[in-house]
Formats: C-alpha cells, sequence, structure tokens
C-alpha cells in the first residue's frame, strides 16, 4: 500500500485552483488553422494579464453541445462557450446561458456591425420586453461559396445555366473505361445545410418568411419543389455529379483535381487555396436565370457566450476576455490569415476587404445570403429536412412528395419538442404507490435480512470478499440508474430542463403509442438474432477449422483476434470508409476482381444497414470463436476416438459430440453477446452516420440517442432506455431458464 | 490424427480468406496515416500510397502532446487494471465457493449492468462526479472505469474459478492453511490464466474509452490518448492524417499485448459451464 502512496498527488493533479489566479475556461469549436490563431491571442492575454488564465479546449461540435448542456444543469462548466449562433436559441430555452447586456454598454454595442450581437426576448415574462444580448460575435461567416479549380474554369458561372455548361464540360471520361474521372461539381449531398442556397435561388427559405419571429417552417412551396428538381436534374438530366456524396466524398474529389467545382463553406476555403496545384478560388453562387434570385447560403454568426454559472469577479473576467477576442485586432488577424469576416465596424473599411478576392468574394456572397434563425425550432427543421433530402435523393421520393413530407414532419417534430407535459392529478398516487412498492419490496425481502444478519459469521470472508467490487459498483451504477428512473418519470425536455418534475408515467405510454417504437424494435431484434447468430456459426466454424491439425495455428489465432483488440470506435469509422460507393474497398475489389455492379450502399436504408451488420459481425466473432475454442479444448479426445471405433462419420461426431459439449459453453457467452449487441450504439451510428439514409438504420439505442440530443426529449429518452432494460433484463431470465444455462451462470 | 489432404488444405483456405477479412481494415488506416495531404478517400487500392510519408506520426510526436496523452492512458490504465483485477479475484472468488446470501441476486444484478443503455446513464453520472468535485481528476475516471469492466470481469473469473476442483482446498484446510490461505495460496496461482485475461479486460475498457473521459477531463494537460485522437476531429475539418496516425498508435499497445497474451485467451477465458 505505502508504496501506492506517491499516486495520490498525482490522482488529484488539476483540481487544485491557484488562489490568486483566476481561471477562464473557454470551450470552443474552432478549426486547427483558427486555433493556431487563438492560442497566440490566448498567450498575448496571459502575458498582459498575468493573474488570468484562459484554458482553451477544443470540442466537437455535438460534444460542445451535450457537454456544456450537462455541465451548466451540474452548476458549473466553462465561463465562455463559442460557435455558431444556432445553438443559442436552444441554450437561452434552457436558462444555461447569461443576459451580457451588463458588460456591454450601449456605446460599445454600436462598434459591432448589426447582426453580429445575438438579441432574444427575456424568457422571463415579466422583462419580456427588454432583450437580452446572448452571443458577441467575432465574425460573420460560416456560409457557402462556390471553390473553383482555376485549372479547369478559369471565370466563374454567373447564372445558372452558365454553370450547367462549365459543370457539363468539365464532366469527363478521361480514359474511356465508361466511368466518369471528372464532375462539374460536388457538394456534400446528406446535409440539408448544403441545399439552402438552391431553395433561395429558387425565392424559398426554410421559415415563413413573413414570420418575425422565424419559428413557422414553411417547406412545402413551389419554389423548395423546383430547387429539390434542380438539384435531381444535376445529378440525373445534366449527369454532373456523382451519383451519392458525402462532405469527406465532396472533399476528397475536389482536393484531388477530379472535381472542377465544389460547393463548402468558409471553414474550408483556406485548405483549397493553400494546394497550388488546384488554382483553386472562391467565387459567389451563380443567379438563377428563371427567377432572377442570387443563390443565397445560410449565414451565421459565431461568438462567444457567457455561462449561466459564471457570477462576480469570474464573469467579469470572462467578459473581458471576449472584449480582447472580439477586438479589431484580434479579428483583423484572422480575417488576414483566414479570410473570415469581421464583426466589428471599424474593421469594414479595411482595404484588405476590397484587395482581397477572396474576401471579396466572400463579402458577395455572404450579402446574397439570409441569416440564420437563432431559434431552437431550427433545429426540427434539420432534422425534418434531412431524412426527407435522403429519400429523394435515393430516388424513393419526389420533389412534391419530400417538400410535403418535410413541412408534416417538422411540424410534427417542433410539437414534440416545445410539448409541456404537465403532472395529472394521479401523480400523488402515483407517488404513494411507488413508495408502498418500495417499501413492499423491503418487506418481502425482510427475511434476506436476517438471514444476512446470521449468514455473515459462517460467510464473513465472502462478504469481505465481494464488498469491494460491490461499493465501486453500486457507487457508479446505482445513483444514475434511480436518476434515470426519476427522468423517466418526468417532463424534463427542452422547456424544462432544469426546472423538471414528475409527471407519472405519460412517457411510457407515449413510446408504445408511437408506431416508431414498435417498427425500431423490430429492427433491433433483427439486428441482434442476425449478429449473434453469425457471430456464434463463424466463431463455432473457425474455431473447429482452427482446432485440427494445421501448421500456423497460432499466427492465424493471432491476426484471427485483430478485429476484437483494435478500439471499436476507430474500426467502425474504417468500414464506413470501405462501404463507400466511390472509393470504398468493398465495391473497388469487388468491381475490379470480380466484376461485381458498384453498389451505393450508404444511399439505400437496407443496404446500408447490411452494412452496418457486416461491419457487428467482423467486430464479434472473434470473442465467440475464442470461447469456443476454449469449450473445443475441454472436449475429451477419448470421446472421439470410441466414436471412431464404432464407425461414426465426422458429421455425426460434430453432432452427437461436439455440440452438445460446446452448448453449456457458449451459452453464457450467447446471452451476453445478445445484450452488447442490443445496445451496440458506436456501430450503428459511426457507419450509418446516425442513422442514414433517412432514420432507417436505427436501432432502439442509436434512435434514443438521437431523440434525446436532437430534440431535448430526456424524459422520453429515459423512458425508453427503462423499456429497453426491462426487453433485455426479461429476455436474459427466460433464455438462460429455458435452457437451464442458469446453473452454469450462477 | 491423420486428416485426408484436401480437408489441410480447405483449413488453410478457410483461415487464410479469414485472416485477410480480418487485418485488412486496420491495413486501410495505416494507409490513410501515411497518405500525405489529409486526404480520406482515394481510389487508390494501394497499401503504401504514393509519396507515403510518415509526416503526420512525427508531427503526433512533436507538434502535438502525444507522449503526455500517452503517459496519461498508462497511468489509467495501469491502475484501473490493477484495482480490477484484485476485486475480480477476491470477488469472483466468494461468488464461486460460497452460496451466501444474496449470491444469486448478486449475479444477475451483475449482468443487468450490462443491459442499460450506457448513453443514458451519462448525463446522471456526469452530475454525480461534478457534485463530488471530481471533475478534471483522474480519480474520477479511474473509478468509472474501474466499475465498467468489474461486472464481466467478475463473471469471468467465477466461471474460471469454478473449473478448478473443491478438493485442492480443501486439503490446504486439512494441511493447516485458513480459508484465505486456502485462497491465497491454493487457488490463485492455478488461477493465474484467468487472472491475465481479467487484467485484460480491464486494460481495454480504460485505454480505448473516450464518451466518459470527454465528461470528465476538461483540460488538454489531462487528455487520455482517445480524447487526443478526438481532438484532430470535427464535423467538418478532420485531420485524417492524424486521426488515423494516432489511431495506429491507439491500438499498437492493445494489439501487441493481446497477441502476446493470446495464448491465455483460450484458457482463461470461461464464462461458467464445464464444472464438473
Amino acid at each position: 500500500m505505502k508504496r501506492l502512496c506517491w499516486l495520490i498527488p498525482l490522482l488529484l493533479l488539476g483540481c487544485g485552483e491557484d488562489r490568486d489566479h483566476v481561471t477562464v475556461t473557454l470551450w470552443h469549436q474552432m478549426v486547427p488553422a483558427e486555433r493556431a490563431i487563438l492560442d497566440q491571442l490566448v498567450l498575448e492575454y496571459e502575458s498582459a494579464h498575468p493573474r488570468i488564465r484562459i484554458r482553451a479546449l477544443y470540442k466537437e461540435t455535438e460534444e460542445l453541445r451535450s457537454g456544456f448542456q450537462a455541465s451548466a444543469l451540474a452548476g458549473s462548466g466553462p465561463e465562455l462557450v463559442y460557435g455558431p449562433s444556432d445553438v443559442i436559441g436552444p441554450f437561452q430555452t434552457m436558462g444555461i446561458i447569461r443576459d451580457m447586456t451588463p458588460w456591454l454598454p450601449a456605446v460599445e454595442q454600436g462598434q459591432y456591425v448589426e447582426g453580429s450581437l445575438t438579441w432574444l426576448p427575456s424568457r422571463d415574462p415579466d422583462r419580456a420586453d427588454k432583450p437580452e444580448l446572448l452571443q458577441v460575435g467575432d465574425r460573420i461567416g460560416n456560409h457557402l461559396a462556390l471553390v473553383l479549380n482555376g485549372n479547369y474554369i478559369p471565370q466563374p458561372p454567373a447564372t445558372d445555366l452558365d454553370f450547367i455548361r462549365l459543370a457539363q464540360e468539365n464532366t469527363l471520361d478521361l480514359d474511356g473505361d465508361g466511368r466518369i474521372d471528372r464532375y462539374g461539381i460536388a457538394w456534400n449531398f446528406t446535409e440539408p445545410f448544403f441545399v439552402i442556397p438552391f431553395l433561395t435561388g429558387y425565392g424559398s427559405w426554410v421559415f415563413d418568411k413573413d414570420d418575425p419571429s422565424q419559428t413557422t417552417p414553411d417547406l412545402d412551396n413551389p419554389g423548395a419543389v423546383a430547387a429539390y428538381r434542380f438539384v435531381l436534374d444535376l445529378r440525373d438530366k445534366y449527369k454532373v455529379m456523382p451519383a451519392s456524396c458525402d462532405y469527406e466524398d465532396a472533399d476528397g474529389l475536389f482536393k484531388e483535381g477530379r472535381s472542377a467545382m465544389i460547393i463548402n463553406g468558409d471553414w474550408s476555403w483556406g485548405d483549397y487555396l493553400a494546394r497550388p496545384e488546384l488554382k483553386a478560388y472562391v467565387a459567389p453562387l451563380p443567379i438563377v436565370a428563371a427567377t432572377g434570385l442570387p443563390m443565397g447560403p445560410m449565414v451565421a454568426t459565431k461568438g462567444y457566450s457567457l455561462n449561466v454559472n459564471a457570477e462576480g469577479q469570474q464573469a467579469d473576467e470572462a467578459m473581458a476576455v471576449v472584449r480582447f477576442l472580439t477586438s479589431p485586432p484580434a479579428q483583423r488577424r484572422f480575417m488576414e490569415e483566414l479570410k473570415t469576416i469581421p464583426s466589428r465596424v471599424e474593421l469594414l473599411n479595411d482595404p484588405l476587404l476590397e484587395s482581397d478576392a477572396t474576401l471579396r468574394a466572400s463579402v458577395t456572397q455572404m450579402r446574397n445570403g439570409r441569416p440564420m434563425p437563432v431559434v431552437a425550432e431550427l433545429r426540427a427543421v434539420w432534422d425534418a429536412m434531412k431524412p426527407r433530402y435522403q429519400a429523394l435523393l435515393g430516388g424513393s421520393e419526389t420533389p412534391e412528395q419530400a417538400a410535403h413530407g418535410m413541412q408534416a414532419d417538422a411540424l410534427a417534430r417542433i410539437a414534440t419538442m416545445n410539448q409541456e407535459l404537465q403532472p395529472t392529478a394521479f401523480v400523488p398516487v402515483f407517488k404513494t404507490l411507488l413508495f408502498l412498492g418500495l417499501a413492499g419490496l423491503l418487506w418481502w425481502q425482510r427475511k434476506s435480512f436476517g438471514l444476512f444478519v446470521r449468514d455473515w459469521r459462517r460467510h464473513r470472508l465472502a462478504y469481505v470478499f465481494v464488498l469491494p467490487s460491490f461499493v465501486v459498483i453500486a457507487a457508479t451504477i446505482v445513483y444514475p440508474f434511480f436518476y434515470n428512473i426519476m427522468l423517466s418519470l418526468s417532463n424534463m425536455s427542452l422547456r424544462h430542463f432544469q426546472s423538471w418534475e414528475m409527471i407519472g408515467l405519460q412517457n411510457y405510454v407515449q413510446v408504445f403509442q408511437e408506431s416508431i417504437f414498435w417498427s425500431v424494435l423490430l429492427k433491433t431484434i433483427i439486428w441482434t438474432v442476425v449478429n449473434v447468430g453469425f457471430h456464434v456459426v463463424l466463431g463455432v466454424f473457425l474455431a473447429i477449422v482452427i482446432n485440427g491439425p494445421v501448421v500456423g495455428k497460432s499466427l492465424y489465432r493471432v491476426l484471427l483476434i485483430i478485429p476484437w483488440a483494435v478500439p471499436s470506435y476507430i474500426t467502425a469509422l474504417t468500414w464506413r470508409g470501405m462501404f463507400n460507393a466511390e472509393y470504398g474497398a468493398v465495391n473497388l475489389i469487388g468491381h475490379q476482381l470480380f466484376n461485381l455492379p458498384m453498389i451505393d450502399w450508404m444511399k439505400d436504408p437496407l443496404a446500408a444497414f447490411i452494412a452496418c451488420i457486416t461491419t457487428n459481425v467482423w467486430l464479434g466473432f472473434p470473442f465467440m470463436m475464442v470461447i469456443a475454442l476454449g469449450g473445443l479444448q475441454a472436449i475429451p479426445l477419448e470421446l472421439y476416438e470410441a466414436a471412431r471405433v464404432d464407425g461414426a462419420s465426422r458429421w455425426t461426431q460434430f453432432r452427437k459430440i461436439t455440440l452438445p459439449l460446446l452448448k453449456p459453453v457458449m451459452l453464457p457467452a450467447v446471452t451476453l453477446g445478445t445484450v452488447w449487441t442490443f445496445n451496440q450504439l458506436n456501430v450503428i451510428w459511426l457507419v450509418s452516420n446516425g442513422g442514414e439514409p433517412s432514420d432507417k438504420t436505427h436501432i432502439l439505442v442509436s434512435y434514443v440517442y438521437k431523440a434525446v440530443f436532437n430534440l431535448y426529449q430526456y424524459g422520453y429518452g429515459a423512458a425508453l432506455s427503462m423499456v429497453i432494460f426491462f426487453i433485455l433484463l426479461l429476455f436474459s431470465i427466460t433464455f438462460l431458464k429455458r435452457t437451464s444455462a442458469t446453473k452454469a451462470v450462477y | 490424427m491423420k486428416e485426408p489432404r484436401i480437408l489441410t488444405l480447405g483449413r488453410h483456405l478457410v483461415l487464410l480468406l479469414f485472416s485477410v477479412i480480418a487485418v485488412y481494415p486496420l491495413f486501410n488506416v495505416i494507409t490513410i496515416s501515411l497518405r500525405p495531404g489529409d486526404k480520406l478517400r482515394s481510389t487508390d487500392l494501394s497499401l503504401i500510397p504514393d509519396g507515403a510519408s510518415l509526416q503526420s506520426y512525427v508531427a503526433l510526436f512533436t507538434e502535438h502532446a502525444f507522449l503526455t496523452w500517452l503517459w496519461n492512458s498508462i497511468l489509467v490504465s495501469v491502475v484501473v487494471t490493477a484495482t480490477g483485477v484484485v476485486l475480480a479475484a477476491v470477488g469472483g472468488y466468494a461468488f464461486s465457493r460460497f452460496k451466501f446470501v444474496g449470491h444469486d441476486a448478486g449475479m444477475l444484478a451483475l449482468m443487468t449492468t450490462q443491459m442499460f443503455p450506457a448513453t443514458m446513464l451519462l448525463l446522471p453520472l456526469y452530475i454525480m462526479v461534478a457534485k463530488l468535485h471530481l471533475v478534471n481528476t483522474f480519480l474520477g475516471l479511474m473509478v468509472l472505469y474501474t466499475a465498467t469492466a468489474l461486472p464481466f470481469c467478475l463473471w469471468q473469473m467465477k466461471g474460471f474459478y469454478d473449473t478448478i476442483p473443491t478438493s485442492l482446498e480443501e486439503a490446504a484446510r486439512i494441511d493447516g492453511c485458513s480459508r484465505f490461505q486456502a485462497f491465497y495460496r491454493v487457488v490463485l496461482p492455478l488461477a493465474s490464466p484467468a487472472l491475465v485475461i481479467t487484467a485484460l479486460f480491464s486494460f481495454m475498457a480504460s485505454w480505448s474509452e473516450y464518451i466518459v473521459a470527454a465528461q470528465i477531463l476538461q483540460e488538454s494537460d489531462l487528455f487520455t490518448l482517445p480524447l487526443g485522437l478526438k481532438s484532430f476531429q470535427a464535423s467538418m475539418s478532420t485531420q485524417w492524417g492524424y486521426y488515423a496516425a494516432a489511431s495506429v498508435l491507439v491500438s499498437l499497445p492493445v494489439m501487441v499485448i493481446f497477441i502476446a497474451l493470446s495464448r491465455y485467451l483460450v484458457s482463461g477465458l470461461t464464462l461458467g459451464a464445464v464444472k464438473e
């Protein structure tokens, strides 16, 4: 024990704060090039203010959002968060960011470009007429534009007709093998964010333009239908772009010179401009000739928000940091190096904005764009658009159907998100029942307590041995488990994030009422059965093969357990790449070696589901193989010899000796495997990119995950989790009883 | 044990095919890590890409705090492994040899811990950790990792002890050993293959985990390897070269340990059954 003492200071590392220092923590989602500048700025600030320490931490978009929500709920978290303005609406509704007006007087507000300060009406009904300042922007942008390869296209297209012509001229099969080697245009097809310019070009938008609050979706209109038709035409009629394309595909095509144009956001331009061989340049998206309107992207502010838990000196210092990071000199550095558009009035007359071609194009593009609404409803709109948009491109819906479906889904999702579940009269009764149930359980088990006291003396060693494990597990599982039960009975959601209360069984009712639950459950069962089936069959098969007289047995064994040894989040992403339509090894090998057709795995729900299953089978068979190998080696060889003397064939030997003796070894593993597969979130999430296409590849866990994190339905998610838990509990108990494997387990 | 030649050939063919399938994706990661200029996708199928360079690996050590992450990961994993092995060794023994009150309920409870969708525990877990002031400490992380790995390890140790005849301890008791001595001197040495496997599982549980780590460790100096790896990833600007190179370096130690211990895997991994 003494030898381990040196560890203790190490373990506590990081919890001691320096007394005479004030630490300001900042979570941001800046890309690597931006991070480099931020780090310099932080160093400068710290050397000018020796008492202040800035801890800047990069977090991936979703991680920042969920992490900030959780830590703010726990009463802590970073003083500052930096990101695009689309999270501001939800953050305010949840009550986790503060009004920054007290730190930024009117004079200073005037120094910022209109729109770069994000205001929302107060949620406090008494102060509803007083808007709150919730984000101070340090740049305007995050917008899409056209990037062109200067080798192929020296002049940008002015209208969509030019655009189509240029794209057609640059869609080429150079080696005459029937496959396109260079496309005219590529962009990320999977995200609706990238279709916005087409919508605005045809006079449409995602929200009702006349609604000043920008909360009423307007997705089903002739403009939108025309825009979707235009996109489909680009692919099917003019054939100027790949059949399917995600962000990485488009990026890869353009970087390899295999796409003459790409539509991408300002965060990506620097990377293209830095490659001299591309002669890349940025241009505004063309004008749609039929409407005379320019294609305009969604334009967002990026900036800093203040945590509601930041108080007193902490908040003062945090705001001083914000003032510094959004100051003209700081912004100018970003503008010079990364071509961002500043948010300070002072910088608008900067000669650089005129002289730099990229900045000039960016400003024009931004003026053509529309500001991103900062309301929570936007999330529901994206969620409604994404699956339908993917279905449209996948060919299973027409533009009219897609637009119509988007609108209906968006309305339904907004209703779900804003749902106000109220406690019913039943709640007190329910609480009493819960209490009585718990008391009843204790009364029912009262004999056990008596037994325990008597048993203690006899089995003291056993209790002492089990106690530490029990404490560790209980400490980490019990509290979250009961917390989750509470949540499942509560109305915790976007509008009741901090102020949730018990509402009874309404979440459970909702779970069982929705038809989607049953269809996802069915899919989960198929997923589990197919996976575990393949795991066991492949595992046992390979174990039998390897267990014979083979030279190099241990080498094979080592190679075959590799899928198990490598962390699954790495291999799952690799498999996603291998199933890629254009570049994936699965298609390339199939096509080049066996001349199989190229399948677009991620476009069709069934194919995508098969891709997920393949990945998971690959991940899971080594475990079963090792278990089976252990079982095989425990079977006495004399049994086989005796059978051979009796003249039994190999098949009979397998059926009469191997299988029955392997069964008890495999059953516990099958039970565990089933539970693990049922809850396998990683594979589904990473391979199908969160349920794509069209949310059709979800299993229950990934569906819960999405419901909770996208629509903030914490109560509903917790209830569904409890349902998953009980399904698995029921299965395990009956399965183990039925197969009388209980003896082996207990 | 003579087999027709065709059968032996068949065995080799099957094993060869599956070995290639098992290893191929890993080579894919290595290829990306060697590819110059941050390209995830390429139609080039060759294992060593054109203009291959070790630049990403060099950058990990020179431009990023890779060594700090490595050290943090080693520290956390070693402590978790040691704790896990000790707890599972004694706990599993109790479950195997004693029919104490709560024995069956305990075994079932262990399994139920595997049934809860882990993502749902995150929010309450974080609140708990924050209230106990364990954010940004390795201690919080170590306790959580130990708890995650323990149920399986206990199950597995219990299964292995079941295969060791009780007569050995009885003999030792007759020779004057206490119960604890009989366990410590007689049974534990026999259970070494299972201990090795338990250690392996505890190690893996902590070495490659990032979801919990991302919630608890919020300072880049405290990052473990998977967190460092994740910091190269962003929804639309992943640095694939670094990501792949770091993936290879994260996987390497686990694979080496796995391969070194693979002969124990078969004998040590017993989830119950085969008891006489």
